[in-house]
């Protein structure tokens, strides 16, 4: 009896710690994460997404822009998913490296802006909580996953950009042969 | 000749039941699942007489052809994506509307958990019955729309003076951030809180059973290294595994839990945590291309190219970000 007593205690310990957890985010991040969001919900609809379409066009032109102001802005306006429309921007070649680029950022924003994706908090949320968890600043590692991001994204973007580049220049030669083969 | 099929939920699905009637026009059944075309997707195609395209392949540039969407989606992205262009969605993965794009989701629309076993062929006759009342009942209501359009036209036109402006311009702030307050609750509810109780279940589960202790011999080696970090974002990337790995970030999520639990019980340095946020997020969107791609109206040619693109560019990057990362992390934490 005892032990079956002790056994129901353990087992709903791993649920009242599991509660403890729960409370602890709603009281902990969700408060400023409500005010944050529609904070920036409201500061995205009065600016408009014509005004931000305008510099989105301009930022296509080069490529150290169009591999990080274009997805950046991309990603803060439109937020995830609808932020690869912004692909219908740049070229038909360079739109698998924006891809790229734009979904990389995804998660690396939701540290400054969680509105950008709130259905994927977690992954910078759950290795921010070990940090809270430490007593240390979390707003250090907030600002240098954004900062990195947005290097990140460059690379991504001008290495996606020379594979794709390459292989359409390999399928274009081999379309070729094929053509000169059916010729002879 | 094409058949008729009614497509109804699966255990713990949602939504539905759908009918699918393809015709001249709309044949195409888009199956954009992980690991090939599904089985739902061909018995479809089988019992119709519709075509199946694996759209992860082919990009369907012609939105009007596609009869039905087949997707296995977490509930995040891709479940909205296709009931808001108006295609008509079935999720292989049991679950309600949910996401940013939940809105568009309705049970016309959309049916979830579906299996072989909900597809059941109708014979055409119930279907001719009833769908000349509805198209006549939908013409009615454009109707009364296009009536209601030219009287709040009229009424613009009508001049404002000054203060009934700034009374407007007030309002539509006020009615901004009201509707921001709104949307943002939505989510929360919808998306955060959600997996709030999911994450809390699995932490105190670690923490209390022991399972902790467990890991941290297990993973945190990998995760509090940086050649260890290195490892795990080029698994992340390999090629086949990249897209199962993505779906809804959930994998990444959890690891991000399991990675930031295990610094809290200090079994894992902090200034690790950069480099680790890039290592457990290689994978990132690999599920997603052709989606993302098509929502850029990109070619199907561009797609086809751009898959193995992205997939490949992420071995090399994968590493590279982990790289960069674990390079600023330095003063972190100091």
């Amino acid at each position: 009896m005892h032990a079956l007593a002790k056994g129901a205690e353990v087992f709903i310990g791993l649920f009242q710690q599991g509660g403890q957890q729960f409370v602890g985010m709603i009281t902990g991040i969700i408060p400023t994460l409500v005010v944050l969001i529609t904070a920036v919900n409201a500061i995205i609809k009065l600016i408009g997404e014509e005004r931000v379409q305008r510099v989105a066009q301009a930022s296509t032109r080069y490529f150290i822009t169009r591999y990080t102001i274009l997805p950046i802005l991309a990603v803060f306006f439109l937020t995830n998913p609808m932020c690869y429309t912004f692909g219908k921007f740049v070229d038909e070649k360079y739109k698998p490296a924006f891809y790229d680029a734009a979904v990389s950022f995804v998660h690396p924003i939701t540290g400054l802006f969680p509105h950008a994706n709130a259905a994927e908090l977690f992954v910078y949320m759950g290795i921010a909580a070990g940090i809270q968890k430490l007593k240390l600043n979390t707003g250090d590692l907030a600002i240098r996953y954004f900062l990195v991001g947005v290097i990140v994204i460059l690379i991504r973007g001008i290495v996606t950009e020379k594979i794709t580049l390459m292989m359409i220049s390999r399928k274009d030669t081999s379309n070729k042969l094929k053509k000169e083969k059916i010729a002879l | 000749m094409f058949k008729t099929v009614k497509v109804e939920r699966g255990s713990g699905g949602w939504g539905g039941p759908i009918i699918l009637k393809p015709d001249e026009k709309k044949h195409i059944v888009l199956n954009v699942t992980g690991g090939g075309i599904s089985s739902v997707a061909k018995k479809i195609a089988e019992i119709t007489g519709a075509d199946v395209v694996d759209g992860f392949k082919t990009n369907i540039k012609d939105k009007e052809s596609i009869l039905v969407a087949v997707i296995d989606c977490g509930g995040t992205a891709r479940c909205g994506v296709y009931p808001k262009d108006g295609i008509k969605t079935i999720n292989l993965i049991p679950g309600g509307p949910s996401g940013p794009l939940s809105k568009y989701i309705n049970e016309e629309n959309y049916v979830s958990g579906v299996r072989e076993d909900n597809i059941i062929e109708l014979s055409d006759s119930i279907d001719e019955y009833q769908s000349p009342k509805s198209s006549n009942e939908v013409s009615n209501i454009k109707n009364n729309k296009t009536e209601y359009n030219e009287g709040s036209q009229n009424f613009k036109n009508e001049k404002q003076n000054l203060l009934v402006r700034i009374g407007k311009g007030v309002g539509n702030v006020v009615g901004i951030l009201y509707q921001s307050g709104r949307e943002t609750i939505d989510t929360i509810i919808k998306n955060i809180l959600p997996f709030m109780a999911f994450v809390s279940l699995i932490i105190g589960i670690i923490l209390k059973s022991g399972a902790g202790n467990w890991i941290a011999k297990n993973i945190s080696p990998f995760a509090g290294t940086l050649p260890g970090l290195i490892a795990i974002s080029i698994f992340c990337a390999i090629p086949i595994l990249s897209p199962i790995l993505g779906p809804g970030a959930v994998i990444a999520q959890i690891i991000g839990v399991l990675v930031g639990t295990e610094i809290g019980l200090g079994h894992i340095p902090p200034q690790y945590a950069l480099p680790a946020l890039f290592a457990i997020d290689s994978q990132v969107g690999c599920d997603f291309v052709p989606v993302g791609l098509s929502l850029g109206d990109a070619e199907p040619e561009t797609v086809e190219i751009g898959i193995p693109a992205v997939l490949f560019s992420r071995l090399v990057t994968g590493p590279i970000a982990v790289l960069i990362a674990y390079i600023f992390s330095f003063g972190l934490f100091h």
